[in-house]
């Protein structure tokens, strides 16, 4: 379905201001299902990022240059990107100068980042070394979340995992 | 009260399965197979060149500019 006004954010980018303080982050949602071979249009970055303090000073470094603002939320609200915001909160959908992006402290089916990392693999993306979420805990996340626009999205992550396994003979 | 690292429940995924397999029917694999060539920063690299036209494309055929 088209969205009504849809720009896609600055993926790389993104990735690039969060790795260049350091920033402690997996990449979900779409951007990590078509890193995996997904074939299919997406306009956010989804990150997990960890919570702990000094992770939350590296998230307020590398996108308070990128005037984050609450999604959908009327102009003018008041809303001060800082650590004290990151600690108080836990996922918050943002507008970026770069585009949207969905900073995640939780995700359904996933938990937080360090319940992620062990699902997590090693990934170059824009010239970036990061951390991808794994293809399997991918297609569970989405099936945990439940929601009926996801399962076209799960019925092609299952597709792409099988043509993998295909691949590498498993 | 289901947490942030519960699956769904036996119920629900016999719920969706079904769908799911429907689904994967209509889902073009040769897509998937080219893409599985690539490695995931070229992968990438093609998602982004595939937005920019997408938003060319779109915005050559907002109302008012045709």
């Amino acid at each position: 379905m088209l969205r009504p006004n849809p720009v896609a954010a600055d993926f790389a980018g993104l990735i690039q201001a969060l790795a260049a303080t350091g920033v402690e982050f997996i990449v979900v949602g779409g951007v990590a299902g078509a890193a995996h071979g997904l074939a299919r249009a997406t306009y956010d970055l989804d990150v997990v990022y960890s919570r702990t303090p000094a992770n939350l000073d590296r998230v307020v470094a590398a996108l308070a240059p990128l005037t984050p603002y609450l999604r959908g939320a009327p102009p003018g609200l008041p809303f001060r990107f800082d650590v004290e915001t990151l600690h108080r909160g836990l996922n918050f959908t943002l507008t970026t100068t770069l585009g949207d992006l969905d900073l995640l402290g939780e995700i359904t089916g996933g938990g937080g980042y360090s319940q992620l990392l062990s699902d997590s693999v090693d990934a170059v993306l824009f010239d970036v070394p990061c951390r991808l979420l794994g293809l399997e805990r991918l297609i569970h996340v989405k099936r945990a979340a439940g929601r009926p626009k996801d399962l076209e999205v799960i019925a092609e992550l299952e597709a792409l995992k099988e043509e993998r396994d295909r691949e590498q003979g498993t | 009260m289901r947490d942030s690292t519960t699956p769904g429940t036996v119920g629900e995924r016999a719920a969706i399965d079904p769908v799911i397999e429907a689904y994967k029917k209509d889902v073009d694999r040769t897509l998937l197979r080219e893409n599985l060539r690539l490695t995931p920063d070229e992968r990438l690299r093609k998602l982004t060149a595939f937005m920019r036209s997408l938003q060319g494309v779109r915005a050559a055929t907002e109302p008012g500019r045709r």
